[in-house]
């Protein structure tokens, strides 16, 4: 079976998660707890159940010698250096830092929000004349420890010794929309509009009755839309006819929305949005997530036992290759 | 043959490419930057009319639509690197047949239409799987092919709105706010990413193709895993706007300037000392005692960062080891000399637009390579020749029958 060490923290966890439901042997090398948006407990179940956890006195160099791939998460590109990254002698080595190896920067001092910030995400989120919003939870880190688990394995199909360096920042700016070319090619710089993707009308959040609704009513979708709202002769407005009518007139019809699901429940607008295929989505909360009987029929969960022996319910692999069945780990120790 | 593919790792493996908007093809974007040789099998009015109505939304290639503007949409080029353009009419019986012959030469093929799309042109995967049994088939219906959501639609704003981010996203419990960035297509892309590869290192040994099902819903369910986790565990997290759980401070602060902030984050006790005195506030507050004082900690924040920019703020607070960074719009981020240094963006598409890179580097990674976004049609000859062995004369044919186009029709 092949070896994958795993060293560092929430980005180098999700691709030695990866690695483990890919069949992968995962040892992976504590060092400390970092800060997280949920529980200790919590993290270690969602990321390292199935692996192999080892305190960070071992002998790291030997381990990572016996590996045929590692993935090392550090705080900065010295701190690499410290663990004798370069000096492993394992066929596929990925490096990640929140800024890459190289450049002025390579050594600046990071959290999830700030890299957030400097790669154009927090710019663009929360409302016009408010402050930013950063993300919450693990986005940055889990992305990141995608493209390396990605690299890792294009290297070890190729059967080449490989060694990558992968910078969070860089994944970031990777994955921006259309902020980048709307800025070269168009010479504008897209802003924050609270929940309104603005291009597009109606396309923001709503409340309901109980809870709230994102409605994305792209042109196709305008007139069952109205259908669903209860609303079918405001068809005949010349103000909506057209999108850029009603980006024109987007207050007046987010009134009018807003006027029509405050009266509806969750579960009214969610049978509407079936009944008339309109792309919607009702908020779901975490108990609603978990309660969804759409994942438990497509068998999505996988039940993980924690390190103090309860049972949970965690999110499957976010791919299904050939309808494998989901299965159960544990959460180990750190030995 | 015309060498389109970059240098990586997957240099050999052959993508027909028949994705759109933006998981897909950002996937895809992704497995050519790692050498992978791509076709983009595209449909007439796969970029639009020849006369667009407006412009698109992230602008034109060079600044203005120019005489073919359905190959000069930013926001389609920004994605279509590395690639040769095959546009042929699948609605046809011999377009349909065709593709099905580069089918039975290629490694894997990609879609993102809806469930129903492929099968309806009778290009099921069993269809595919009898032209090639070690095709890996990779399809994105946004809930999947199965389950009582299947025929809901859906975009990456709507789905993030069922994955849980919603509800912990916002200015607190009362004011949720939805990215607005569809966050679920790239959670998806780099998840296609990772399938892929999996599946042609599994493929070595098995020597079998397989189906992959990508689904946006679970993968940003995926994301939520340790709030769903910690639920179950009788401990709930709830919207916390800019503060974090553990660390204090934490948050985006106001600089000097409209619209000019910072992001700060005090990751440890150390950091909080060499902050207290700076701002003079106590330094021995351990992180208890400064979850008390937040907002005499934000406000003395708010004032050292009055009379600053965001980048002065971030470099001074960055020389006494503080985690800090500047808000960043497009043009700060193009202009940042870690970006500038790393040679994050690019300028090989035409006009010479700086187009983002990729966040891998290794050895045969390598910009250089790449290759803009083809013109429609562009490689129809080539492609057919390399792959299937097709004459001239054949391929004339082909155009000439409406089967290939390199414009979209009137």
């Amino acid at each position: 079976m092949t070896k994958v060490l795993e060293v560092g923290g929430y980005a180098a966890g999700y691709a030695g998660r990866l690695f483990v439901r890919a069949g992968y042997d995962v040892v992976r090398v504590e060092q400390g707890v970092k800060p997280a948006w949920a529980s200790q407990q919590a993290m270690n179940a969602y990321l390292h159940a199935g692996k192999r956890r080892v305190s960070l006195d071992v002998p790291i160099a030997d381990l990572a010698d016996a590996a045929d791939i590692v993935i090392c998460e550090a705080d900065r590109a010295d701190d690499l250096v410290k663990l004798g990254f370069d000096a492993w002698s394992t066929p596929v080595k990925v490096a990640l830092t929140p800024f890459g190896r190289t450049g002025p920067h390579a050594n600046w001092v990071a959290s999830p929000n700030t890299i957030l910030a400097m790669g154009g995400y927090t710019n663009l989120m929360g409302d016009e004349e408010r402050v930013p919003l950063t993300l919450p939870g693990h986005y940055l880190e889990f992305q990141t420890g995608a493209v390396g688990y990605s690299a890792a394995v294009a290297a070890a199909y190729a059967k080449r010794s490989a060694v990558a360096d992968i910078g969070m920042l860089e994944t970031l700016m990777s994955l921006s929309q259309f902020t980048t070319v709307l800025w070269h090619c168009a010479g504008q710089i897209r802003g924050r509009h609270g929940s309104d993707f603005w291009s597009v009308a109606p396309s923001d959040l709503f409340r309901c009755l109980d809870g709230w609704v994102y409605v994305n009513i792209v042109p196709t979708f305008w007139d069952p839309f109205l259908a669903l709202l209860g609303v079918p002769d405001l068809v005949l407005d010349t103000r909506f006819e057209t999108n850029d009518g009603r980006r024109e007139h987007r207050d007046d019809l987010r009134e009018l929305i807003a006027g029509a699901f405050i009266r509806m429940t969750r579960v009214e607008i969610d049978e509407r949005a079936a009944t008339y295929r309109v792309p919607l989505g009702v908020v779901r909360t975490m108990d609603h997530v978990l309660a969804e009987p759409h994942l438990e029929e497509r068998d999505f969960w996988e039940a993980i036992e924690t390190e103090s022996g309860a049972t949970v319910k965690s999110p499957g692999l976010p791919y299904n290759i050939a309808n494998r069945p989901r299965v159960a780990h544990r959460t180990e120790a750190v030995r | 043959m015309t060498q389109t593919a970059a240098l990586g790792p997957l240099a050999g493996v052959k993508i027909l490419d028949l994705t759109h908007v933006w998981a897909g093809p950002l996937a895809v974007r992704y497995l050519s930057d790692l050498g992978a040789e791509v076709v983009k099998v595209e449909a007439p009015f796969g970029r639009g009319p020849q006369v667009f109505p407006y412009a698109p939304l992230g602008g034109w290639l060079g600044g203005e639509a120019g005489d073919d503007p359905w190959n000069r949409n930013a926001i389609f080029a920004k994605l279509m690197r590395n690639r040769r353009s095959l546009c042929i009419d699948l609605k046809s019986e011999t377009g349909r047949n065709t593709l099905l012959e580069l089918v039975a030469e290629a490694d894997v093929l990609m879609e993102n239409f809806s469930a129903r799309a492929m099968p309806s042109l009778g290009l099921g995967y069993e269809e595919l799987r009898r032209s090639n049994k070690r095709l890996i088939y990779v399809t994105m219906p946004g809930f999947g092919h199965e389950g009582p959501l299947k025929e809901r639609v859906a975009f990456g704003p709507t789905v993030e709105a069922m994955s849980g981010l919603t509800e912990m996203l916002g200015y607190g419990p009362e004011e949720p706010r939805n990215t607005a960035m569809a966050l679920m297509d790239p959670i998806t892309a780099l998840n296609s990413v990772a399938a892929v590869v999996t599946a042609l290192q599994e493929r070595e040994t098995s020597d079998e193709g397989v189906r992959i099902e990508m689904s946006l819903h679970e993968g940003g369910v995926a994301y939520s895993g340790p709030w769903l986790i910690d639920w179950q565990l009788g401990k709930p997290n709830q919207s916390m706007g800019n503060a974090h759980p553990e660390l204090v401070p934490h948050g985006v602060y106001r600089c000097a300037g409209a619209d000019q902030w910072l992001a700060l984050a005090c990751c440890n006790d150390d950091q909080w000392r060499s902050l207290a005195e700076l701002l003079g506030l106590e330094t021995s507050w351990t992180r208890q005692v400064r979850q008390a004082h937040t907002q005499q900690i934000d406000a003395a924040i708010d004032l050292w960062l009055a009379p600053l920019s965001k980048q002065e703020a971030a470099e001074k607070l960055q020389a006494i080891g503080i985690a800090a960074g500047p808000v960043n719009t497009v043009p700060d981020m193009v202009a940042d000399p870690q970006v500038e240094s790393r040679g994050f963006f690019v300028p090989y598409e035409r006009f010479n637009t700086p187009m983002p890179g990729t966040p891998i580097k290794m050895e045969g990674v390598d910009p250089d390579t790449w290759s803009a976004c083809p013109a429609l049609g562009a490689d129809n000859a080539s492609v057919l020749a390399d792959w299937l062995g097709l004459s001239e004369e054949t391929i004339a044919e082909l155009a000439s029958a409406g089967v290939l186009h390199d414009k979209p029709p009137m």
